[in-house]
């Protein structure tokens, strides 16, 4: 099963869908959650994910808003979609009796 | 962040693998980061790449397996070659000794190839078991040789006397890196021959049994040997047509991954 961080990182990269790569990801990270997503965290995460054959990379073109330097760019691979599933499945289940959770029903209606 | 700067991150990023540098390079620009964070996100990432490389058994094998007991033992192999040279070089000597010419050139024949093999094949485990921590090796090795070198009192030997050994270690550490793994054909001649050159030196010390000690070590020096063995590519195998080696630039890469 995927981490926290992981799940994290493949629902950025297939948020962002073909303009995925490392700056792009790690900016959706912070202003989602809000953390401090380090470059470390970041690259380290996608070379597992990657090896686990979640998440495919290459390096892609570069732009002078970056100095002329190469993104690389970030894929998800159906396998990688089926784990964000797992890991999203797993926690909506292991949620449902959680107070928390029916606090928010229980307000909501 | 200013050109100087830059600088600062430019020279830790070199720390980093080509690729990563240009997608970590362009990552600290497109999002603006100062010199401060640039510098500590670089580190960082060199940081946490190399805690994973030491999660593996490999640089530890490397490292506090060969680099470090073995310069010990081979110092004391390459003054042991020193003292039997200078033996052979000085007449009063070489009769306290009780060898002749010839049979002194043999001991030392045989210490010389001894050390050579033992020195190799070390150091071929070293580059071929782990590439990227090369350099841990590498400071664990030279860490005892200061010591040595510090407190080294023999006036008839050179200083460099205990330093024998790097050559063919230094040999080795690049063949190693060059080829993951030694064909069985040539791994088990190899080994075979250091262990029957150990035999003289352990039966003609049998009567010195305050020598014991350090040959029951010597014995340790061998291990790489066996190890290129037990690790060698099976005729037939994958990369088994590649010359005298096997297992070259593909199983490097896989490796290096």
């Amino acid at each position: 099963m995927l981490g926290e961080f992981e799940y994290l990182m493949i629902t950025a990269a297939a948020a962002l869908g073909d303009d995925a790569y490392g700056a792009a990801i790690r900016e959706e990270i912070e202003s989602t959650t809000g953390r401090k997503c380090s470059i470390g965290a970041l690259y380290t995460t996608i070379d597992r994910l990657e090896t686990k054959g979640l998440l495919k990379t290459w390096m892609g073109e570069a732009t002078r808003q970056r100095g002329g330097r190469a993104k690389r760019m970030v894929r998800v691979t159906p396998k990688g979609v089926q784990a964000a599933k797992d890991f999203y499945d797993a926690v909506t289940r292991v949620s449902r009796g959680a107070s928390w959770v029916a606090n928010r029903t229980r307000s909501a209606s | 962040m200013t050109t100087f700067g830059w600088s600062f991150v430019e020279a830790a990023a070199r720390l980093l693998a080509r690729d990563e540098r240009e997608a970590v390079l362009g990552d600290l620009i497109e999002a603006g980061e100062s010199t401060w964070q640039g510098v500590l996100s670089v580190l960082g990432l060199v940081f946490r790449r190399e805690a994973v490389l030491w999660k593996s058994w490999r640089p530890w094998l490397a490292g506090f397996g060969v680099a470090l007991p073995s310069s010990f033992l081979l110092m004391g192999a390459s003054l042991s070659v020193s003292w039997s040279y200078l033996t052979l070089r000085c007449p009063e000597l070489l009769q306290k000794s009780s060898l002749t010419l010839g049979s002194g050139t043999i001991v030392l024949l045989c210490k010389a190839l001894l050390l050579i093999g033992w020195s190799w094949t070390g150091g071929f485990v070293v580059g071929s078991v782990s590439r990227r921590t090369l350099w841990a090796s590498i400071v664990l090795c030279y860490s005892p040789c200061l010591f040595c070198l510090s407190r080294f009192r023999v006036e008839s030997l050179s200083r460099f006397c205990l330093f024998l050994f790097l050559l063919p270690a230094i040999w080795g550490v690049h063949q190693g890196l060059r080829i993951s793994r030694m064909k069985l054909s040539w791994a088990v001649p190899l080994a075979i021959t250091i262990t029957l050159f150990m035999l003289p030196d352990w039966s003609s010390g049998a009567q010195h049994w305050w020598s014991l000690p350090r040959r029951t070590l010597d014995w340790a020096l061998c291990w790489p040997a066996w190890y290129l063995v037990a690790t060698a590519k099976r005729a037939g195998g994958l990369g088994s047509s590649d010359g005298l080696w096997s297992g070259g630039h593909r199983e490097q890469q896989t490796r290096m991954s």
